[in-house]
């Protein structure tokens, strides 16, 4: 049975939590950043930081500052378009997972041309896998696959305090997904999942996309 | 940007369909040899507690040959049940941070220099520090003349992870010196 995430943003305190702990349990090694006159840092993903909480904040009409927090990761494609790019160039460099819907960079990666890697990543409709100079491989989210095929949970998902973030069977998290939908129509009208029938990654937004970040959904 | 991303998706995707068809069986094997063992496999699980603020959140650190491997909240910990924020789950990365001081650092007077000192120097200098202080500043009487035996010129920092009866027992040691401004770390 695939897995999937649930990632309700209108619970994200934007504690950073996911992003720490998943930089820790793949044993990342800090980078040097700068203050961009915003709290999102590093300001993007790159190959030591494969979740990133973005921040982005509006004017309502009535004056009222909204702000937003976006916790950027893999969706995990049901049907990956980086793996069919990348099979077309070095089969098997991507694959996914059967299990557990994982989508996996593996180090064939390393066979990838520097066009074949420009191509995987214009591909990718959410903008997530970004390339590593020094190991010349693709970098990304990998489900924690180590610890889910071990039966433990994401590292992101263990560590988050508010619930944003849950992990568990497809069926099960798309049964919530669309409860807490429901739910959350009350309070942000505008409430909606992002491309739940094409991802295992869902997200959950309180209004348009835009007002989260421009890749986070892709209908 | 988007718009070109949609139609670039369109193009590939119908290119590569029967590909992917074509390499259906592949995936499984690949996984597995992608599949690595956890880190923390047998592993010696230790719980401590977070170094943070006053929550306390429990973690569990795994241990192999006297090196930390890695840290996570504490599921079954009625406080945190598993969970930490950015602090908390950055422990493994704090502890082995090569900018983590590990002993004592001294910067003496008008020096611009942090020396390295051990813990029976360090508590003698504090020791000695305070004994000074208090003979010379040690306030007996108020202006009216009543006895108030305080010293104003010594602040106590504890810590947010005392229990009750550490809190006791550090009040009533830092009053028997007249230290009357105490507070703990989580607060500064």
């Amino acid at each position: 049975m695939p897995k999937a995430f649930l990632v309700d943003t209108t619970r994200c305190t934007a504690c950073r939590g996911c992003q720490m702990a998943c930089k820790d349990w793949h044993n990342l090694p800090a980078i040097e950043t700068k203050q961009t006159g915003t709290h999102q840092n590093p300001p993007d993903l790159n190959p030591c930081n494969l979740k990133l909480v973005r921040f982005h904040e509006h004017k309502t009409k009535d004056n009222k500052v909204v702000w937003n927090f976006f916790p950027d990761q893999c969706r995990h494609c049901v049907n990956p378009i980086c793996k069919d790019v990348a099979d077309m160039a070095v089969p098997g460099a991507i694959i996914k997972d059967s299990q557990t819907g994982a989508v996996l960079c593996t180090e064939k990666c390393k066979e990838l041309t520097a066009d074949d890697v420009k191509a995987i990543i214009t591909a990718c409709p959410y903008n997530i896998p970004r390339y590593d100079e020094a190991t010349k491989m693709l970098t990304k989210c990998d489900m924690c696959f180590d610890r889910v095929s071990n039966g433990l949970i994401p590292m992101c998902v263990k560590s988050c305090p508010t619930g944003t973030m849950v992990f568990g069977e497809r069926a099960e998290i798309l049964a919530e997904a669309k409860r807490r939908l429901e739910a959350l129509k009350k309070t942000f009208p505008k409430a909606y999942l992002c491309d739940p029938k094409d991802v295992n990654v869902i997200f959950l937004l309180g209004e348009e996309k835009e007002h989260y970040y421009e890749y986070a959904s892709f209908m | 940007m988007q718009s070109t991303r949609r139609s670039f998706l369109k193009g590939v995707g119908a290119g590569v369909l029967c590909l992917t068809l074509g390499q259906l069986g592949f995936d499984l094997t690949e996984a597995k040899a992608y599949a690595k063992e956890l880190k923390i496999k047998g592993a010696r699980a230790v719980t401590s507690v977070c170094p943070f603020c006053a929550v306390c959140c429990q973690i569990i650190a795994y241990e192999r040959n006297g090196e930390l491997i890695s840290t996570e909240g504490d599921p079954d910990f009625p406080i945190n049940e598993g969970s930490l924020c950015a602090k908390g789950a950055s422990l493994w990365s704090m502890y082995t941070n090569k900018h983590r001081p590990t002993k004592p650092m001294y910067r003496a007077p008008y020096s611009d220099k942090w020396v390295e000192k051990d813990w029976d120097w360090t508590l003698d200098r504090i020791a000695h520090l305070v004994k000074e202080a208090r003979d010379k500043d040690l306030i007996l009487k108020n202006e009216k003349g009543q006895t108030v035996n305080r010293l104003e010129t010594v602040f106590w920092m504890g810590t947010s992870h005392a229990s009750n009866e550490e809190c006791a027992a550090i009040h009533q040691s830092m009053k028997s010196l007249g230290i009357v401004s105490m507070d703990h770390q989580a607060r500064v």
